[in-house]
This record gives C-alpha cells, structure tokens and sequence, in this order.
C-alpha cells in the first residue's frame, strides 16, 4: 500500500510496529508521574523502555521529523513535546522540514 | 420511545478546549466560533435532550497501539477525562446511560458491527473541547461515547461511517424507555499535522463537505478515504465521522446553525441539524 499522502506519512500497522517502542514511551506521559521521571533523567527513562541507540539519539536531539520517519505517531510525538516543551507548531513545521 | 431530536457536527481540537478555559470566547480570532456554539446551544437547550450520542475518535488517550479498537463504546456508569500529557482541565466527570449504552451493544453487534465495549471510558479532547460549550459546564447531559479509529490504517470507510450512524438510528429506535437524542459527529475538518503541507487547511472542500453533508451525504460515503486524505488531510480523514451523524439523522434534514472558521491549523466547523 502506498503510505505517503500529498506529503504526509499515513500511519498504517507496520509503521505503528516499527515506530511501537517510542510511541510507548510517549503514551507513558499521560501519566503526571511519568512525565516527572522522564524530565528527571531522560537517558534511564528511555532505557526502561527499550528504545534502541538510534531511537535514543532521535529523542535526545529532539529530531521530530526523523522519530516520525522512525514509525512515531504525530499524536505520541506531541505527548514527547509535552514534556520537552516544544508543541505543535514547533513539531509541525520541523516535520516539513521547515526548521531544523 | 426514544427518539433523535437532533445532530451536531463539530470539529474537536486541544486549542478549543484551551481557548475555552482561558475564556477567549470574545477574543476577535474565537469569538466566530464560540458565537456559533452559543446559537447551537439555545437550539439544543430546547430540544430538552437526555442522552447525547457522540461518534468521536480517541488519539492515544485512552487507548494504544498494543490493542487499538476499530469501534468502542463506553458503557459506564461516568467516564472520566484522559490525560493527553499535558494535565486534565477543571471539568468534571462525563455522566453515562449505563441502560442505552447495553442496548446500543446489543443492537450494534446484532446489526454486525463488533464493538469493543469499555465499561470504564477516559474520553480526551475527541469529546470535550467542544462539549462544554453545548452542554454547559455541568456537563450534565449523559454520553454514550461510540470511538472510532481513524489514526492506525487501515481504518473505516465513509460508507462504514454512515452505516454505523444507521446502526445508531435503529438502536435509538429499538430503546424500550425514553430518551430524546443527540448525535454528534465530530472531528476535522480539513487539517494536515505532519509533513511537507503542515498546517494545510482545505476552506473550499470543508465548505463542501458541509454542503454535502445536508445534501447529498451519499456522494460523501462513496468518497474513498484517500480522496479525503488528499483533499483534506491524513489527520483530516476525521471528518468521516460526521457521516455518522447523518446518517442517524435519516433522510431529510433541517439545517439549523452552521458556522466555519479556520484562524489556526484546523478547519472549525459546526452543523446543527434537525430532522
């Protein structure tokens, strides 16, 4: 199936299974306390959670456009902005290669 | 007997929650917006509604990808607000309709659709960025939440949009009690989150998909998802879910409200119609 529409990356089930990892972390942060822990120690809580090196230093640079390319949910990376500060304007436009 | 006195078509979306909450309602970028919802909520305070049913789509809120449903329904007692990662707002807790939303899964699933059906419920901004604004702060009037996947493909077609609001009808119709329904289709319209066209919205085909929606909504569940996603959006494909709502609305509709504004990255829209 073609999963690039007018620019945009559709996100069918094997872009969710590639991406499931980060996109589980993010869903950690509805909770109040995950979002604390997190922002507390950043590298030991992505470790909790498995994300491979790659995946960790797409976090770390806060590189949206590539955790999206990575099987990222837009709706998990705005749960990640939340925590790191950046919403959606931010994590939009850096998707379309607008920023860096 | 139970009877549907009326359908909503709203757009939902985080910023119309938060603008609501900070109290822009007069702000000059808002105040089209929420005058809107203010005509359509005179028009529903009198229709004297009891049960609102409200097709909506969750976005990671109260579900993940580890077991993702295609259709839910909430069936609780109350369902509470999820937190989307940034904090809950000061709204309390949804009422639900515990009998309704029994019957509604033994109907649906009789008509053979195959809910997930949640007795417990956390609902996000799919629902309450715009319920305070036509229900009133109290949030008094019980939902039915019906959540719909339209994040992780594949996801269901416009066709299959507008017979689960036919489901919805029958349902309604076949409740031994009283009740006098809403239907609320929302989501949309037109918005791109991600990639080359962030930020693109669609004013002529929202426009146009209002107009379709009172008239002609058939033309609209022929429509592939993909000429939704083109025209409007791979997040905009929500917009399908307003076929929901017309189609509960049966054949003929009286439109009642409608107003579209489109000052950010989403289309706003909202249709009230009447049967």
């Amino acid at each position: 199936m073609e999963d690039i529409v007018s620019g945009a990356l559709l996100f069918t089930g094997e872009r969710s299974a590639r991406g499931y990892r980060i996109n589980k972390m993010a869903m950690s942060f509805t909770a109040p306390e995950s979002r604390a822990r997190f922002k507390a120690d950043e590298e030991a809580y992505m470790q909790a959670f498995g994300l491979t090196a790659a995946e960790k230093a797409l976090v770390r640079q806060r590189d949206w456009k590539a955790m999206l390319d990575a099987g990222a949910s837009i709706y998990l990376l705005l749960k990640i902005g939340a925590c790191t500060g950046h919403a959606l304007p931010h994590i939009g436009a850096h998707t379309a290669g607008r920023i860096d | 007997m139970a009877q549907i006195v009326g359908g909503i078509g709203s757009s939902h979306a985080p910023t119309i929650g938060s603008a609501y909450d900070k109290g822009l309602q007069q702000d000059p970028v808002w105040a089209p917006l929420f005058s809107g919802y203010e005509s359509a909520r005179a028009w529903l305070d009198a229709l004297r509604p009891d049960l609102f049913l409200i097709v909506y789509n969750d976005h990671a809120n109260r579900f993940f990808f580890d077991a993702w449903p295609t259709l839910a329904l909430g069936v609780g007692a109350a369902h509470t607000q999820a937190d989307e990662g940034w904090g809950k707002r000061p709204l309390p807790d949804l009422k639900g309709d515990q009998a309704f939303g029994w019957h509604l899964a033994r109907s649906l699933v009789d008509d053979e659709f195959d809910p997930t059906i949640c007795q417990e419920m956390a609902v996000d901004h799919g629902v309450l960025s715009f319920l305070p604004m036509l229900a009133g702060p109290e949030l008094a009037i019980p939902v039915v939440p019906i959540a719909v996947n339209v994040i992780q493909h594949p996801i269901p077609s416009a066709r299959r949009l507008f017979k689960l609001g036919q489901g919805l009808r029958r349902a309604v119709e076949t409740f031994p009690d009283d009740r006098r329904v809403v239907v609320f289709g929302t989501g949309g319209l037109t918005h791109q989150l991600h990639g080359t066209q962030f930020g693109t919205r669609n004013q002529a085909w929202d426009n146009e998909f209002m107009d379709l929606l009172e008239s002609d909504p058939e033309q609209l569940a022929n429509l592939p998802l993909r000429d939704y996603m083109e025209r409007g959006g791979t997040e905009g494909v929500e917009m399908i879910m307003w076929l929901a709502m017309r189609a509960a609305m049966g054949t003929t509709v009286r439109r009642v409200h409608r107003t579209y504004t489109a000052p950010f990255t989403t289309g706003y829209g909202l249709l009230a119609l009447a049967s």
